[in-house]
């Protein structure tokens, strides 16, 4: 470390930032000095953080990437700025149009600084490069993980970290929130600031979703697949660094004036309120790209990527869930970033797609919306019910009970996904003719969920059980997810959805789903496969305390939510009645929320320290039959040294003699 | 064998517990309409069913926890070696099958059931706003902030927004729809017990949707009829009243139309400046200068929020009271804010 | 053989060959292609949830001139690729600028023609009625895609000029093509769905 650079870098930055703001100002026509200084403070510390970053080390892809989007931003603005002085259009300095198009170019530039796109941009000037091979040479190892690495594990790594973190972000919003519903009555926070930290709570835990989903199947499918890598480790480095920009787009929303929408974005609200909605719309919009490049790159990977003697019913049934869901992300996606570009484009061009005074219809929005986002659910749960489906037969030493069903369930559950959007909209006024048939078609979901429960039953029956940290994840996560799922049909049901729409009770069913699809098996899948990736155990005892409080924290949250809405508790009010008689639910809501909250810091510390300072783990502490376990821990930068072939189910414990995957011997060892 | 009979028997035991005691538990609040009746039926089903679920597959989940647990000495011993079962798949495949397509059934009648029209139905015009509700009346040609019903008769709501999508809930009913901008949408429902009872917004609608309630007055069909027809009659004058019964109606109305969403009475900051102590005091307006808050002002305030704005204020009061309000509602309001001392 | 050596030696096995990236590729994009199609899938949705069975009155010579355009310019892309695949470079460079150039004309045709004479509100921070903005919005999201059609082909003649592609080194000039046939294919549903569908409405071109 270089003090000197260091503080050159903070102070270059903090006085460069304080420098491109006051230019631009005078350049867009304003005083040189607002009377609100705080936009001044907040340019210049981010600007310094990027210049402290660069100065620890300037090769850092983020810091580049963070500059890159402020310069970004300051071209986007001052684009707009002269193309409507040229077209004579006052006033010439127009927010709205400027600060979009300032967006897409910050993440434009977000890209091109952190070096995803070069070498794209060589392969237009007729330059070949080779794929990165290794760590970057000459520079800290720590390095490549601050930058545009496209080493599949490396990649891995960086969406889970950025998941957490997100995880982290999200949950400490609904925490204050939670504070303030604790007691009836507005205690410190205002109404607008409310409905905005619901929202950000919700969407950024649908953002931390959708890494920590990427960072498993990263992470684990080429291991699974025998393969080096992914079939298209650029686009793979470019995905991952899309939904940096992504993210940053929508925490900025907060000083943008906000967002009071919820994150599903209603239309019309979304197009009257505050500039943070374009903020919000884009940050998705864009973290969209991520999602649809990630499940290009899975699905060529698993098509194309097989080690030999692996047939699709022969891959680890974590990877059918991969596929599934990737198919999902694929096709889905288009319609969300769809739905709310024409939502920005309402606001930024009035172009009446929403507004019934020119023509527009409202519903369309929310049709739109939910082809997406009904289907986005399964892609939150189904890489968890792989997990799940995963890990069981390895804790009962007994083979996967009925491997088939449990993978075709998976695409069915993703194909018949998109046939249910309606549900969301039964108080919405669609007519009879629509609610019937999607009260049928939602209810058919609960058959192929069904069926991989009572297989998972089924795996456990006659086993021989173990119980390390890992497994208990995965045991909370089907008893959790069973109640997520079984609230379902009721909210399916039209006449009783009419009184549970928009109430508490659906705030505790989608928590139940999404912690007992995703929450719980996300934590499992860290602890049981944290040893291969870092080569060290974590601490057990700690371990189990966080599934200890995370689960009775959680069993609290949920159910209370549950009975609080039935009561009559509305979602997304600031404020409630007490005469409903939930103020009690609501304060024991507010402490499981925090005991989840504590309870997650702890395996997060546990985590983080072990990697630092835990004991060496034994190369296969699990006795896994999965390829990946067959080879060193961490994983060699090619992950097979030797190639393998597979010879057998992957899920045959307790089979005598079989073997799954038949490791290739080295001619030396023969010789 | 001996473990299938053995679990057998624990499932049955401990659903026929489970749901006993989760049919004693009163998971709904008041069931005051006739819609209400049949859809705690529907979802008393539902529990039974989701209870009996839960217990069967934690209970398969938790035996095997204790009977199949690896015991000491057992380190590298494996369990039985089954793959799967066609016959069981198919069977956990077919029976939940054949429930939901019940429930969905099920759902499709009772849906067709509490949407069917009456003979006699009463139509009513709801307009929803931010943040408010307003009703009309179109046989009678009665406008009211509040909505009065009359009891076991079923009343026919057709609702539209002005500007962004809410929602009409009554909790003890059970009922609920969107009103939708550009769109009539329709309610049907049959309130059977008199009382007072609130409109909630169900729908996120901006900043103050939390505070977006109405009144609903469930009366005999007599109170009806007479309410029905004092709105018919001339209006009542402001000199008509007493101060007293200025006051009064001014703290109805306040109530009604929705001020208090925004606005409290004992000085606490809301989403809008308290009433406590404003008639007569110096406002710090958003322009930097003052005004005194006397009886013209806060006429203004009313009819027309936009004219000026307190300082430390969003802008956001709605503009349209000078329709819904007759200007009986705004003097008696004016004398309710100026009592508030 | 040592174990260093041997282990090179894997690792070399290990390495994608050719065709197999090549079919890698087209796999890529064609999963690409099926994303998109959801896209503009969309979009002809919320014109028929918005349009019904109207459309506004549009200038049909033009809208039919730039779809022969579009519709010429896959052929020629199309001859791009087989030259390139038979190396015969000098076809594949005429072919591929005469896509081009059909493509930048279909662009001048929509954005430049078609958006100044419709018979809708004007462009910027006026009010569009619905019928405006489902014109804008999917003329201008084809348009969008067309440039970057326009752009990689621009890339790819560059490239082929310089003799980067050959009969074993093709797939830059087939990625673009494929592209750039679906791109037409797009406006094959996006034509009828403008120009030909249900009855005209509103003022008249
Ligand atoms: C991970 C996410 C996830 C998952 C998996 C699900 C799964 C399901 N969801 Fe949920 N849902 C959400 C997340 C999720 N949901 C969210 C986020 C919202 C709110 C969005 C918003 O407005 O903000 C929502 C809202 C929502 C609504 C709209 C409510 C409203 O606003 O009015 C409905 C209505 O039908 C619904 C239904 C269902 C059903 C039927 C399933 C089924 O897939 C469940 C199937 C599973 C089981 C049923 C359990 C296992 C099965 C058996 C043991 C077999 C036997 C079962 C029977 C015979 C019943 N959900
Ligand atoms: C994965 C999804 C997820 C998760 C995990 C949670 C977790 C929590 N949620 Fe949230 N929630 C949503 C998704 C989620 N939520 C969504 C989609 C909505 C709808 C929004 C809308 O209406 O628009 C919603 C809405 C919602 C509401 C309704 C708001 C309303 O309608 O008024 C409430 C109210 O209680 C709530 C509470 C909580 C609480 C207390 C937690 C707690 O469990 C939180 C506990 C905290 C953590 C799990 C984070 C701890 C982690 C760290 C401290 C990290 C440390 C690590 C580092 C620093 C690296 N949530
Ligand atoms: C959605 C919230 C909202 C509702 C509903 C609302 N107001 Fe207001 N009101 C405000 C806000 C915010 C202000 C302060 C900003 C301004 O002056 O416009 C305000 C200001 C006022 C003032 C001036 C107060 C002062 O401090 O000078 C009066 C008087 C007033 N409102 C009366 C009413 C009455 C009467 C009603 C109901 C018929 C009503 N308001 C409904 C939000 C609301
Ligand atoms: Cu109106 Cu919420
Ligand atoms: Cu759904």
């Amino acid at each position: 470390m270089n003090i000197k650079r260091i503080l050159l870098g903070l102070i270059i930055g903090v006085l460069g930032g304080a420098a491109l703001y006051t230019v631009m100002r005078l350049l867009l026509g304003m005083p040189a000095l607002a009377s609100n200084p705080w936009p001044l403070v907040a340019m210049a510390v981010t600007t310094g953080l990027i210049g402290l970053m660069l100065g620890i080390e300037p090769s850092l892809g983020l810091a580049r990437g963070l500059l890159g989007m402020v310069f970004g931003f300051a071209v986007g603005l001052l684009l707009v700025y002269v193309i409507r002085l040229l077209l004579g259009m006052t006033p010439a300095w127009n927010p709205e149009p400027a600060w979009v198009t300032g967006a897409l170019l910050g993440a434009t530039g977000f890209l091109l600084g952190v070096g995803v796109m070069t070498d794209w941009l060589k392969w237009a000037n007729g330059i070949h490069t080779p794929e990165q091979d290794g760590p970057p040479e000459g520079k800290p190892a720590w390095v490549r993980y601050f930058g545009a690495d496209q080493n599949h594990k490396v990649i891995g790594v960086q969406y889970t970290v950025t998941g957490i973190l997100l995880l982290g972000t999200a949950g400490s919003f609904a925490m204050i929130f939670r504070t303030e519903l604790s007691k009836a009555g507005i205690d410190f926070l205002p109404a607008d600031l409310f409905n905005t930290f619901i929202s950000i709570h919700g969407i950024v835990m649908i953002a931390s979703i959708l890494l920590g989903v990427g960072g498993m199947a990263n992470y684990l499918v080429p291991l699974m697949l025998g393969a080096r890598d992914m079939a298209f480790p650029r686009l793979n480095s470019f995905a991952f660094w899309i939904a940096v920009p992504g993210a940053l787009l929508i925490i900025m929303a907060l000083f943008f004036g906000g967002w009071d929408t919820g994150w599903t974005g209603y239309a019309p609200l979304s197009v009257r309120g505050p500039l943070g909605i374009d903020f919000f719309m884009l940050g998705v919009f864009i973290f969209g790209f991520s999602s649809i490049l990630g499940a290009v790159n899975l699905i060529a990977t698993t098509i194309t990527m097989r080690a030999p003697g692996m047939s699709m019913f022969r891959m680890p049934i974590f990877v059918w869930a991969v596929l599934a869901t990737a198919l999902i992300q694929l096709t889905g996606t288009q319609f969300i970033g769809l739905s709310f570009l024409m939502v920005v484009l309402e606001r930024v061009f009035n172009m009446g797609f929403f507004d019934p005074a020119s023509g527009g219809k409202v519903l369309l929005f929310q049709h739109l919306f939910w082809f997406y986002s009904h289907p986005a659910v399964y892609i939150f749960i189904l890489p968890g019910l792989g997990i799940i489906s995963e890990l069981l037969p390895v804790f009962a030493r007994k083979p996967l009970f009925g491997y088939k069903w449990i993978a075709l369930s998976s695409m069915a559950i993703a194909v018949m996904g998109f046939l249910v959007w309606a549900h969301h909209m039964f108080t919405a006024g669609i007519s009879d003719s629509l609610r019937v048939p999607f009260m049928y078609s939602t209810m058919l979901v609960a058959v192929p969920t069904g069926v991989k429960f009572f297989s998972w039953l089924g795996t456990m029956w006659r086993g021989k059980l173990s119980f390390p940290t890992p497994m208990l994840f995965v045991l909370t996560s089907i008893a959790v997810f069973l109640i997520g799922g079984l609230t379902g049909p009721p909210l399916a049901t039209v006449p009783t959805d009419l009184h549970l729409h928009d109430s508490y009770y659906v705030v505790g069913h989608f928590h139940a789903t999404m912690f007992g699809g995703f929450v719980f098996p996300f934590f499992a899948a860290l602890y049981f496969w944290f040893p291969k990736i870092t080569g060290c155990m974590y601490n057990e005892r700690l371990g189990k305390i966080h599934w200890f409080l995370q689960t009775v924290g959680f069993y609290t949250m949920s159910l209370y939510m549950m009975r609080a809405g039935l009561l009559g508790m509305r979602r997304r009010i600031v404020d409630y009645d007490p005469a409903l008689g939930v103020e009690g639910y609501q304060t024991v809501i507010t402490w499981a929320g925090w005991i989840i909250f504590i309870s997650v810091i702890i395996g997060v510390a546990n985590l983080a320290w072990s990697a630092y300072r835990g004991k060496v783990a034994e190369p296969n502490p699990w006795g896994s039959r999965s390829p990946e376990w067959q080879i060193p821990s961490p994983v060699p930068e090619h992950n097979f040294e030797e190639p393998f072939e597979v010879v057998g189910d992957p899920y045959d414990y307790g089979v005598p003699g079989s073997i799954y995957v038949q490791m290739h011997p080295k001619p030396t060892s023969a010789g | 064998m001996k473990h299938g009979i053995r679990v057998g028997v624990l499932i049955s035991v401990l659903s026929a517990a489970m749901i006993y005691w989760m049919r004693t538990i009163p998971w709904m609040p008041l069931e005051a309409s006739r819609e209400a009746k049949d859809i705690d039926w529907l979802f008393g089903l539902h529990i039974d069913v989701i209870t009996f679920l839960y217990v069967l597959v934690n209970g398969i989940l938790i035996y095997s926890i204790f009977a199949f647990r690896r015991k000491k000495g057992e380190e590298d011993a494996v369990g039985a070696n089954l793959h799967g079962n066609t016959k069981l798949e198919i069977a956990w495949t077919v029976i939940p099958l054949i429930t939901v397509l019940f429930f969905a059934y099920l759902g499709t009648i009772v849906l067709s059931d509490i949407s069917a029209a009456a003979a006699d139905e009463l139509e009513v015009n709801v307009t929803a706003r931010q943040w408010s509700w307003s009703f009309e009346y179109p046989d009678a040609g009665v406008k009211s902030t509040e909505l009065y019903l009359p009891v076991d008769r079923q009343v026919k709501l057709n609702m539209t927004s002005v500007d962004v999508i809410h929602s009409f809930w009554v909790p003890e009913f059970r009922v609920k729809m969107d009103t939708v901008p550009g769109m009539t949408t329709n309610l049907r429902m049959t309130p059977s017990i008199e009382g007072v009872y609130k409109v909630r917004c169900a729908e996120l609608c901006g900043t103050a949707h939390a505070a977006m309630l109405g009144t609903i007055r469930v009366v005999s069909q007599e109170e009806f009829e007479a309410w029905l027809q004092q709105g018919q009659q001339q209006e009542t004058q402001p000199e008509d009243l007493s101060e007293e019964e200025l006051i009064n109606l001014g703290a109805s109305t306040a109530d009604a139309a929705g001020c208090l969403a925004c606005h409290s009475v004992d000085g606490t900051k809301s989403v809008g400046p308290s009433w406590k102590g404003l008639f007569g005091s110096e406002r710090p307006l958003t322009d930097g200068s003052t005004t005194i808050a006397d009886e013209a002002y806060i006429r203004e305030s009313i009819l027309d929020p936009k004219a000026k704005t307190v300082a430390g204020f969003p802008d956001i009061m709605p503009t349209n009271y000078g329709e819904t309000l007759t200007s009986l509602d705004v003097e008696a309001l004016i004398a309710y804010i100026r009592s508030l001392k | 053989m040592s174990v260093t050596a041997h282990a090179q030696e894997m690792h070399h096995v290990e390495e994608i060959s050719p065709a197999r990236r090549l079919y890698m590729n087209r796999l890529g994009l064609w999963l690409f292609i099926i994303s998109e199609s959801f896209l503009f899938g969309g979009i002809l949705v919320a014109r028929f949830y918005l349009w019904g069975t109207t459309r506004p009155h549009l200038d049909q010579a033009l809208g039919m001139s730039v779809t022969i355009l579009l519709l010429a310019s896959s052929f020629f892309a199309n001859r791009a690729e087989i030259a390139i695949k038979h190396d015969d470079r000098k076809t594949f460079l005429q072919s591929i600028l005469i896509t081009i150039t059909l493509g930048l004309l279909f662009l001048v045709g929509v954005v430049g023609m078609e958006w100044r004479t419709a018979p809708v509100t004007p462009m910027m921070d006026g009010e569009f009625n619905v019928y405006g903005a489902v014109l804008f919005f999917m003329t201008g999201m084809h348009a969008f895609h067309v440039l970057t059609g326009v752009i990689l082909l621009a890339i790819v003649a560059r490239l082929g000029a310089k003799g980067h592609y050959g009969p074993t080194n093709f797939w830059g000039v087939e990625g673009a093509v494929v592209y750039w046939h679906f791109v037409d294919v797009v406006w094959v549903f996006f034509y009828p769905a403008l120009y030909l569908m249900g009855t005209a409405v509103g003022p008249v071109h």
